[in-house]
């Protein structure tokens, strides 16, 4: 609270005629560049489609890609049939000092999944023997953990990754891919298509094309 | 087990013996296919022949003598892929037959593999021998049990003949074949990701060249072929390239396993390259009495939409090509009066779209972008310039597509406005479904699911 009437007006007034004779920090993009860094590519950000869905497609083709390893999803995937499970927690940084000590071969620790359920890989490790820790073999391999545990949890692909030496974010990539592996314990329903041996996109299309046909479908598979 | 359709007592049988042959039912009974193949005297004659009379060189020249083309889909010649797998210099080299059938409404891959597995073992055991590779796999879909046994069975027998084995047909050289299963995605047809599958990676598809002929599995030569052409190779083998011209056309010499569904029966049908389509959905009975052809389906979920007074197109690779649709999986669907052409394709580019790898721009959108316009067209919905849209991505995804199933995704669509132009405009300009299929206005009443967002992109 003043007691001169106006002052605050006058105040104000005053901060903006400073800010006018300060010098202008625009830039004439693109006739003038930013300062960065050279290998400055832009921030990473994951973009949404016009459902609010996000486009990434779990491929892990952009992990596979990154050099340093500092690339990883999170979220769901187009189709939204499964989330990643590795969480935004860690830092690049963070990710960075652990591709580094993975190159140095020592054991990386792993805060990134302290907060999922902890599964004994016992199961995974005789899969792997049995495999002959081929990373050939890696379809074989994923079915038969999946057919172990019931689904593909976060710390047998991991367990995989470490054992046969192939990267994690192949393994993630390979596994996003089949439909018939899955990152979750099947809800029911989705057991029931699994059981009846066609992928529910495939259901659909049969479906759709013998409704499109007049109630006939096409094989009898 | 499929039906199979009779055909023309005339038609030449080629892949399928007939009723009464040995063969058939026959196959799939280990005892009865051994006191058969005991009846019908030493089996892999074919293999016989390549491996003493003819060598690799010969067997090349007799396949291209043939004409023998793939029956995958492309129709590209056999001999060439083997000759380029055969000069390659590699220390090792593969033969993987595809017998995955990715279109789920057609059989006609899996029918061959139940009804005839000696034909495509012997025909996997040919190419290896021809292009010097020591193991050969036959990729199945996964959960195929009949397929899986009669192929076991098959390779026991020959295994057990000395056909395969470390001292295969007794010349020191070793052979064998190992039966495979992959399941999991649509594109696992395609023969570099099929490759990828049996190789435990992420399938999506590789740009080619290199093809699979000089890099293919553990980037060795392989021979990526379906079990059709395998079968139809023993065949000319056994027979001779003479006998194998005498049917189809000059340009795709043999017979294919086509799936026709007609409106009351349906199932494979072995036809001659040539035959017109009016007497491949005749094998089916058509639409029958009442109803007339409004449109054939030709080619599986990528296929064209052909209209009736199409009818007389001869079977084969390059007039189903000019028309708009392909030989695809062999897959080929009746629609009567009562069917909706714009429905239809939304349905099949849908598909495609979900199955899209996500590889490439033109895969992962223009096939989805696509998929949108075909529901906003039967949703009523349709914008301005939808029409032209829609040609102009089509253009542009077959021009810039990696693998052929996005540039064959276009076909639905481009097909339906080809030929059914009045039909679509009704649907785009008026909001109206002259067949009554699509019931645009009724749509967002009565519709059990919501219907998909249109919203700006
Ligand atoms: C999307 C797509 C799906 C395919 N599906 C199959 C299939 O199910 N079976 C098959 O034999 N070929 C399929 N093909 C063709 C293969 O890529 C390959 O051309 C074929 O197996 C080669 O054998 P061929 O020369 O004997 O035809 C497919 C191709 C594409 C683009
Ligand atoms: S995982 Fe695949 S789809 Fe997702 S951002 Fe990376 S490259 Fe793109
Ligand atoms: S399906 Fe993805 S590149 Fe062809």
């Amino acid at each position: 609270m003043s007691f001169i009437p106006g002052l605050g007006l006058v105040k104000g007034m005053g901060l903006t005629l400073l800010r006018f004779f300060e010098p202008k920090a625009t830039i004439r993009y693109p006739e003038e560049k930013p300062d960065v860094a050279v290998r400055f590519r832009g921030r990473l950000q994951l973009l949404y489609d016009e459902w609010g869905t996000l486009k990434c497609e779990t491929c892990f083709q952009c992990a596979q890609a990154c050099p340093i390893e500092c690339i990883d999803m999170g979220g769901m995937d187009t189709k939204g049939r499964f989330h990643v499970h590795w969480g935004p927690p860690e830092t690049y940084g963070e990710r960075r000092e652990e591709s580094a000590l993975r190159r140095s071969g020592r054991t990386v620790p792993d805060r990134a999944f302290e907060h999922f359920e902890p599964h004994d890989t016992t199961a995974v490790d005789g899969i792997l023997e049995d495999h002959d820790y081929d990373p050939k073999a890696l379809l074989e391999i994923l079915e038969a953990t999946q057919a172990a545990y019931g689904f593909l949890p976060v710390a047998a692909l991991k367990r995989i990754s470490e054992k046969t030496g192939t990267w994690y974010a192949m393994i993630y990539g390979t596994a996003s891919y089949y439909s018939h592996l899955r990152f979750e314990p099947p809800a029911a329903e989705i057991q029931a298509a699994a059981l009846a041996g066609r992928r529910p996109a495939e259901a659909t299309y049969v479906a759709g094309l013998g409704a499109s046909l007049h109630g006939r479908t096409g094989g009898d598979a | 087990m499929t039906a199979i359709l009779k055909t023309p007592a005339a038609w030449p049988a080629i892949l399928l013996r007939r009723e009464g042959e040995t063969g058939g039912e026959t196959a799939r009974d280990p005892k009865r296919r051994a006191a058969a193949a005991g009846a019908a005297g030493p089996a892999f004659d074919g293999l016989r022949r390549s491996v003493r009379e003819l060598g690799s060189r010969g067997t090349i020249a007799l396949l291209a003598e043939a004409g023998l083309r793939g029956r995958g889909g492309g129709g590209f010649p056999t001999a060439d892929k083997w000759r380029a797998a055969a000069n390659a210099e590699a220390p090792a080299k593969y033969v993987v037959a595809n017998g995955y059938g990715a279109d789920p409404s057609s059989l006609t891959d899996r029918t061959i593999v139940e009804r005839e597995p000696d034909a495509v073992v012997e025909g996997v055991a040919i190419a290896a021998w021809t292009i010097g590779a020591e193991e050969a796999i036959i990729a199945v879909r996964a959960g195929s049990t009949d397929a899986i046994a009669a192929l076991q069975g098959a390779i026991d027998a020959a295994l057990s003949r000395g056909e395969l084995g470390d001292d295969a047909l007794a010349t020191g050289r070793r052979l064998v074949v190992e039966v495979r299963t992959v399941q999991g995605a649509y594109m696992l047809g395609e023969e570099t990701v099929l490759l990828k599958a049996l190789d435990g990676r992420r399938g999506q598809p590789e740009q080619r060249p290199p093809h699979p002929s000089t890099t293919g599995y553990r980037g060795m030569p392989t021979v990526v072929q379906n079990v059709q052409t395998l079968a139809s190779a023993a065949w000319i083998l056994r027979n001779g390239a003479a006998a194998f011209r005498a049917t189809g056309t000059a340009e795709t010499p043999g017979t294919i396993l086509v799936q026709v569904a007609g409106n009351e029966q349906g199932g494979v049908a072995e036809v001659p390259f040539g035959t017109p389509l009016g007497d491949i959905v005749k094998l089916a009975g058509g639409v029958g009495a009442g109803r007339s052809i409004k449109a054939v389906l030709v080619g599986g979920p990528s296929g064209g939409i052909l209209p009736a007074d199409r009818l007389s197109t001869p079977y084969t690779f390059e007039a189903l090509r000019l028309l708009g649709a392909h030989v695809g999986s062999g897959s080929i669907m009746v629609a009567d009066d009562r069917a909706c052409v714009v429905d239809l394709a939304r349905v099949l580019t849908r598909f495609c779209a979900d199955e899209a790898c996500g590889k490439t721009i033109p895969c992962r959108i223009g096939t989805a972008r696509l998929a949108e316009i075909g529901e906003r067209m039967s949703a009523g919905t349709s914008r301005a310039g939808d029409v032209q849209l829609a040609t102009d991505l089509a253009d542009d995804i077959v021009g810039s597509g990696l693998c052929d199933h996005e540039r064959l995704a276009t076909l639905p669509l481009m097909s339906g406005l080809r030929y059914f132009g009045p039909e679509v405009a009704a649907h785009v300009e008026r909001g109206e479904c002259p067949a009554g299929v699509c019931r645009p206005i009724h749509f967002a009443a009565s519709a059990p699911t919501a219907p998909q967002p249109t919203m700006a992109s």
